[in-house]
């Protein structure tokens, strides 16, 4: 018997029995093995280098749709757990994972969306220790959501956080921003909008390393849910510096630009899913942008702004010479309707 | 980017001898100057001020109140533009004061960005009533109109808070301050209604006009067109949106317009009835009428009915008479995370842009007649 022979998620494939053997079986540990995944036993042994520290963190994944253009939930559920060991200055090194599955949902889409999981982990070169599968009932779950925890080390001699940041330092990004927010929301179909924007959905790990090794690096960030402009009021705030952005610099895709002007949304609050914000010393900006340049992925970075003496605010510098005050996100952003 | 450059330029090396007040009437207009900063970047003497540009912020305390009462029917899923659901109305104090905290005590309220949404919303649901809360000027109300014409699910209704842009300006030029000494005209209602309807302006008030679109580009274009025509006292609307904006503009949506609606008297929130200013659904549309499904009708005896929440200056910052940090409310007791007044609360409304582009204190103001 094969698990898909039935076509669709049942209650059954989490009652603890023969269902769920074959659910785990047959998509989980195929997709994800790996020789630390034993899916036999409660507990998974981990090996760690000594003498570095330990980093976590863990976070859940709820995208709707599911897949979108340039990525789905199981490749969004390793590069957004992973991305915050990187900017952290960690080496992502396993995933415990979480799904929850809900009645009635696609086994065929389900072995694609775990098998994007796996190729991403294998890509991002992080191993899936741990996992757990429930199914809920129908109508208490979009399908399927996903939660991470990631475990990585890092160098203990290195000095990463808002607190290393100083007036004169400068701001870079890696890429153009908004890329993923505009793709979900395109993919939605909401807005009867068509667009050719892919999201930015990757590991992020082959931009921060290089970083890591430049001696005034202060701090990393990736600009996940509230955009560039959420990352800038955290680190105004955080390390009560003023940050100044310059407008006419800061990378985004005329497509985006163009969903957004018709939307009424402002691209600096979009979520990217495969970006960086750094800040560094002035005097290395030139250098570290030069090695992003030289990574894939980091062609069109940008040096955006600069770290000054002020007030915890976050200007923009705007293209025509003027100012603005990019404020912290009040609400979800909705689409204006005229 | 020259090109804003070339015009601001071209601007700034122009005199004027008092302050010229240049109105605009469009809240996406008025979101691309306060973020591209155009005010700080213009000579001090060319005053642009928002106008009634803002649909959310003219629709109505009793529709909104209307739409509240809908909503809380078990049977009724309540739709409406996002913008909708946090305007607040004057309900007492036990009940929901607006669509969102409707929402949170369990009624179905959804925020939707499109028309072919709240299709699919009737159609998915058979047994419920949708009511689809429409607040707009033109733009909103075209694609409200092609939806009507093309013939609606029977469970779908329309409660229509369509609003015409020029009237409002009229009523301005024709009262003894209009307030401002040239127009720019909205390009996306210019878009369908054509750039013509704004002839008026210029040919019975003498009031420079052009219609922009909405890059800083587009704008600091018709504003020195404007700027232009003022100096050499020579009004003639321009149209600086010619890519968008054809002469006539949009006739097939005008014409699925005027099948579907009819002009009529309108209230507009805290200001009053302007005449042959909204859009009502046409009698051969009736079915999908939501105030005649449920013969809705305004209690006047409800307490504090279509009034301005007390001390909220809205209705003087959509008609342009003051700025929005002259309202002794602004970032003081209405902010966006507590909005008292419509302009508080939609991306469109004045007082919402200006805060959320950092514009703080009090001290900006809009010149005395000149």
């Amino acid at each position: 018997m094969s698990i898909f022979e039935d076509r669709f998620v049942t209650l059954a494939h989490g009652n603890g029995g023969r269902y769920m053997r074959e659910l785990i079986v047959e998509i989980f540990a195929r997709h994800l093995s790996n020789p630390e995944l034993d899916v036999t036993t409660d507990a998974a042994a981990i090996a760690l280098d000594e003498g570095m520290v330990v980093m976590t963190t863990t976070d859940g994944f709820i995208v709707q749709p599911l897949e979108f253009p340039g990525g789905d939930i199981g490749s969004l559920c390793v590069h957004g757990t992973v991305n915050d060991l990187a900017v952290s200055g960690a080496k992502p090194l396993y995933l415990t994972l979480n799904a929850f599955i809900e009645e009635g949902f696609d086994l065929r889409v389900l072995d694609r969306l775990v098998q994007s999981l796996g190729k991403a982990a294998k890509e991002a070169g992080v191993r899936v220790v741990a996992g757990d599968t429930k199914v809920v009932p129908r109508g208490h779950g979009g399908g399927l959501y996903l939660a991470s925890t990631g475990i990585g080390v890092r160098r203990p001699d290195l000095n990463l956080g808002l607190k290393q940041i100083e007036p004169g330092d400068a701001i870079l990004v890696s890429g153009p921003i908004g890329d993923h927010g505009i793709a979900v929301l395109l993919a939605r179909e909401d807005f009867d909008l068509k667009g050719d924007v892919r999201s930015d959905n990757a590991c992020v790990t082959n931009l921060t390393e290089p970083l890591l090794k430049l001696p005034n690096l202060r701090f990393m960030r990736d600009p996940t849910r509230g955009g560039l402009a959420m990352v800038c009021n955290e680190i105004a705030q955080g390390a009560k510096v003023q940050i100044r952005l310059n407008e006419s610099v800061i990378p985004v895709r005329e497509p985006v630009r163009g969903v957004c002007e018709m939307l009424g949304y402002d691209p600096y609050y979009l979520a990217c899913e495969g970006r960086v914000v750094a800040i560094v010393s002035a005097d290395i900006a030139e250098q570290a942008l030069a090695i992003w340049k030289g990574i894939p992925g980091g062609e069109d970075a940008k040096i955006i702004g600069s770290v000054e003496k002020g007030k915890s605010r976050v200007i923009v510098q705007t293209m025509i010479g003027g100012e603005r005050l990019l404020e912290e996100l009040e609400d979800d952003p909705l689409p204006r309707i005229c | 980017m020259s090109n804003a450059a070339y015009w601001l330029e071209r601007i700034r090396a122009m005199r004027f001898s008092a302050p010229v007040r240049v109105m605009n009437v469009c809240g996406g207009h008025e979101r691309t100057i306060t973020h591209a900063g155009l005010r700080g970047a213009l000579p001090k003497n060319i005053e642009i001020i928002p106008g009634p540009g803002c649909p959310v912020c003219v629709c109505p305390e009793e529709d909104i109140f209307t739409a509240i009462e809908l909503a809380q029917n078990p049977n009724i899923i309540l739709v409406a533009f996002g913008d909708m659901l946090r305007v607040p109305c004057n309900a007492p104090k036990t009940s929901p004061r607006s669509l969102e905290q409707a929402k949170a005590a369990g009624a179905d309220v959804r925020p939707v960005a499109s028309p072919a949404q709240v299709l699919s919303i009737a159609r998915e649901n058979p047994q419920k009533d949708v009511v689809f809360f429409a607040a707009g000027f033109e733009t909103t109300t075209a694609p409200v109109a092609a939806m009507l014409a093309q013939g609606t699910p029977e469970n779908l209704s329309v409660l229509l808070s369509g609003r015409l842009t020029w009237p409002a300006v009229a009523m301005l030029l024709e009262s003894e301050s209009a307030g401002f000494d040239a127009l720019i005209a909205p390009g996306h209602v210019s878009a369908i209604m054509g750039p013509e309807e704004w002839e008026f302006v210029v040919k019975k008030h003498n009031i420079p006009a052009a219609v922009a679109g909405f890059t800083p580009e587009s704008l600091l274009a018709a504003l020195y067109s404007v700027l232009q025509q003022f100096q050499h006292n020579r009004p003639a609307l321009e149209n600086c949106y010619a890519g968008v904006v054809p002469q006539g503009g949009n006739p097939t949506a005008r014409k699925i317009m005027a099948e579907t609606l009819d002009v009529v008297d309108a209230n507009w929130r805290g200001i009053g009835i302007i005449p042959a200013s909204g859009y009502a659904i046409a009698d051969a549309y009736a079915d999908a009428d939501a105030r005649k499904r449920f013969a809705l009708e305004v209690d006047h005896s409800r307490k504090r009915v279509g009034e301005m929440p007390p001390g909220c200056d809205c209705a003087r910052v959509v008609l342009g008479k003051i700025y929005p940090n002259q309202c002794i409310l602004y970032g003081k007791a209405c902010t966006p995370r507590k909005p008292i007044g419509p302009c508080m609360v939609s991306d469109e409304g004045a007082c919402r842009i200006w805060w959320s582009s950092g514009i703080r204190g009090q001290d900006r103001k809009i010149s005395e007649n000149a």
